[in-house]
């Protein structure tokens, strides 16, 4: 829990860092004004690819287990889930993680998406048996993944 | 702007990333994503994600079955919530001061939102967040940075999701809407 703490810190420093909390480098994003969110993301994805690959094939953990890699199967939720996550995106200017770093930063607004984001989330739950049918999500003890 | 024209953000009249800072290069910002996925991978053998964590927080205060399974019991997400926000105040305090604001740089000059509409703003931006994000099970973390790099398909689905939505929705506001 200390090394997820210490990781996630400097998590949160490196998107404020970055631009990647700031509302108006995410709105230059979408408007394709520039290039520099795309190109963090392929550099992350491009590095943390190989590494994944080779930590789940070669690697251990400290204490010797094998690594537990997470697989996300598409389901019924993977577009509509996205396209309303999208619009959030864009009026926001934050993603989930970026709510909370913002919040660290002192823009107060960032409560407002977060109480949002956790009434959604539980909106989602409370109502889930009921989402599953229409859409085909997967049985509730799985859920639609963690992520 | 100084340095403006070498990186691959073109100058802005009005950066709000704590106090006129200029943001990293974003190679070096992927750098560091990836470097903390794979960390946490090997060290700590978790995947990253943060919108699960919204479930745990709602785990601590419902008892819809959703929010039962033993996926969401560690709470291990909750302890990144903790150290997100604190990564932004300390990236805030060492970039000048820490000071609390309202500002939410375009969507002030273009929208000229009062504070009522704003809040209301903001929840509801949440609130889609929160149910898509779920959903889909994962948003720009899980989904954008981890899933793609192990190809997954349920990721692509999602990413291309919410990049096409996004897309839309941010040129229907501030090129239709409020130019």
């Amino acid at each position: 829990m200390a090394l997820v703490f210490v990781l996630s810190v400097a998590f949160g420093f490196l998107l404020s860092r970055s631009g990647a909390a700031d509302f108006d480098v995410i709105q230059q994003m979408f408007l394709f004004e520039s290039p520099h969110m795309y190109g963090l993301l392929a550099v992350g994805v491009g590095l943390t690819a190989p590494g994944l690959w080779l930590l789940g094939r070669y690697g251990r953990t400290l204490t010797g287990q094998p690594i537990q890699l997470s697989a996300k199967p598409l389901h019924g939720g993977s577009l509509p889930g996205g396209l309303l996550f999208g619009v959030g995106w864009a009026m926001t200017g934050m993603c989930p993680g970026p709510i909370l770093v913002t919040l660290g930063e002192g823009k107060a607004f960032a409560l407002a998406a977060l109480a949002g984001a956790i009434a959604g989330t539980w909106l989602f739950g409370a109502n889930y048996v009921r989402i599953q049918r229409v859409l085909k999500l997967p049985n509730l003890t799985t859920g639609t993944g963690a992520g | 702007m100084p340095h403006c024209a070498e990186r691959a953000l073109p100058p802005h009249e009005d950066w709000m990333i704590l106090h006129d800072l200029e943001p990293w290069h974003f190679a070096i910002a992927g750098a560091g994503i990836a470097l903390i996925t794979l960390t946490l991978q090997a060290v700590g053998n978790r995947a990253l994600g943060v919108s699960t964590g919204l479930e745990e927080f709602c785990s601590l205060v419902s008892k819809a079955p959703y929010f039962g399974r033993a996926e969401l019991r560690s709470h291990w997400r909750l302890v990144m919530f903790a150290g997100l926000i604190c990564g932004g105040l300390l990236s805030s305090v060492t970039s000048g001061a820490w000071s609390l604001s309202w500002n939410a740089g375009m969507l002030d000059t273009r929208l000229h939102l009062d504070h009522g509409s704003k809040i209301a703003w903001f929840f509801v931006g949440g609130l889609l967040t929160g149910v898509g994000t779920r959903m889909a099970g994962g948003c720009t973390s899980g989904h954008g940075i981890y899933g793609m790099a192990r190809f997954q398909p349920g990721s692509f689905a999602s990413v291309l999701a919410f990049m096409a939505s996004g897309i839309l929705t941010a040129n229907l506001l501030w090129r239709v809407i409020a130019p």
